[in-house]
């Protein structure tokens, strides 16, 4: 697969996340590395090379021997999107990575804040306390 | 390879392994919830147990919990570093993290902890000392090298304290 622009990839990581949190099921990987192209290495040797970032869903499309003749090919299909940043956009880039991520990783512990409420209201009462 | 305990550790480790092996090593985050496999078995096992079962399979089936693992793989020299979180709060802190790490940072410009840079020095120290007995004790130095920065940077914090206590 071609790698996709930066808009097109965000949207489809969002995506695959938002889906992964709402199934509740199921795990995303994400790679990151430098992207080393053969053609122009004389020119990367002195400068950053680029970084290909990879997203799947792990569903892998090889069929199961036990099971193949049970499953369908259409419910078969891996998600797989990938994007190559620029060394100068990475910083760019993994602002918005890191906001995508943070929207679509729902599943994860939220910050109890009840906790730090409650330590709040006790620090407050022990304030009180002392005055 | 065993997972590291703090996110500092990990992220230090790894900006090591990338400026080692910079053209091999990859990053892999993987955001996961816990397999069905997994529930249907606590769940059979907690059976066992009536009186403590019930409390504890209920919040597990309604809300399962996704974990972010991150790894860092070298597959030349087969190193590979580990960190898992289950915190929604850590997410946006370790993805910027990771960018930096994919634009070469070194582990002084991540910011996280002051000895890195005394490591830094110590190791152009050693390129310049020819005896072999210097060499060595400057390897030992530089692996212990960030206990004793931390420490002495401790020290400092306190006196300055005490000494704002004595004007008072």
């Amino acid at each position: 697969m071609p790698p996709l622009a930066h808009e097109q990839f965000f949207t489809s990581l969002a995506d695959l996340l938002s889906k992964t949190s709402q199934k509740a099921r199921g795990s995303v990987f994400l790679t990151q590395k430098p992207l080393l192209s053969t053609t122009t290495s004389s020119d990367t040797t002195s400068s950053q090379p680029s970084i290909l970032i990879r997203a799947t869903d792990g569903n892998t499309n090889a069929p199961n021997p036990k099971t193949s003749k049970v499953q369908k090919k259409s419910t078969l299909s891996k998600i797989k999107l990938s994007t190559v940043v620029a060394p100068e956009e990475l910083e760019a880039f993994y602002a918005r990575y890191a906001e995508v991520c943070k929207a679509g990783m729902a599943g994860l512990k939220k910050r109890d804040r009840k906790k730090v409420k409650a330590k709040k209201a006790g620090a407050g009462k022990a304030a009180n306390a002392k005055v | 390879m065993p997972y590291l305990p703090t996110s500092q550790a990990y992220l230090e480790q790894s900006s090591l392994l990338l400026q080692a092996y910079p053209e091999t090593t990859r990053i892999t985050t993987k955001y996961s919830f816990p397999s069905s496999s997994r529930q249907k078995k606590s769940s059979s096992t907690a059976q066992s147990n009536p009186t403590t079962s019930t409390p504890a399979a209920t919040p597990s089936t309604a809300a399962p919990i996704a974990t972010l693992t991150l790894k860092t793989f070298n597959p030349t020299s087969g190193i590979c570093l580990k960190y898992r979180t289950n915190k929604g709060a850590e997410v946006g802190r370790l993805i910027t993290s990771l960018g930096k790490l994919a634009g070469g940072a070194d582990v002084a410009s991540l910011g996280l902890s002051g000895p890195a840079p005394a490591a830094v020095t110590g190791d152009v120290e050693m390129v310049d000392a020819p005896p072999d007995e210097t060499t060595t004790t400057g390897a030992v130095n530089n692996t212990t090298a960030s206990n004793p920065a931390g420490q002495s940077s401790a020290k400092g914090g306190k006196s300055k304290k005490k000494g704002g206590k004595g004007k008072r």
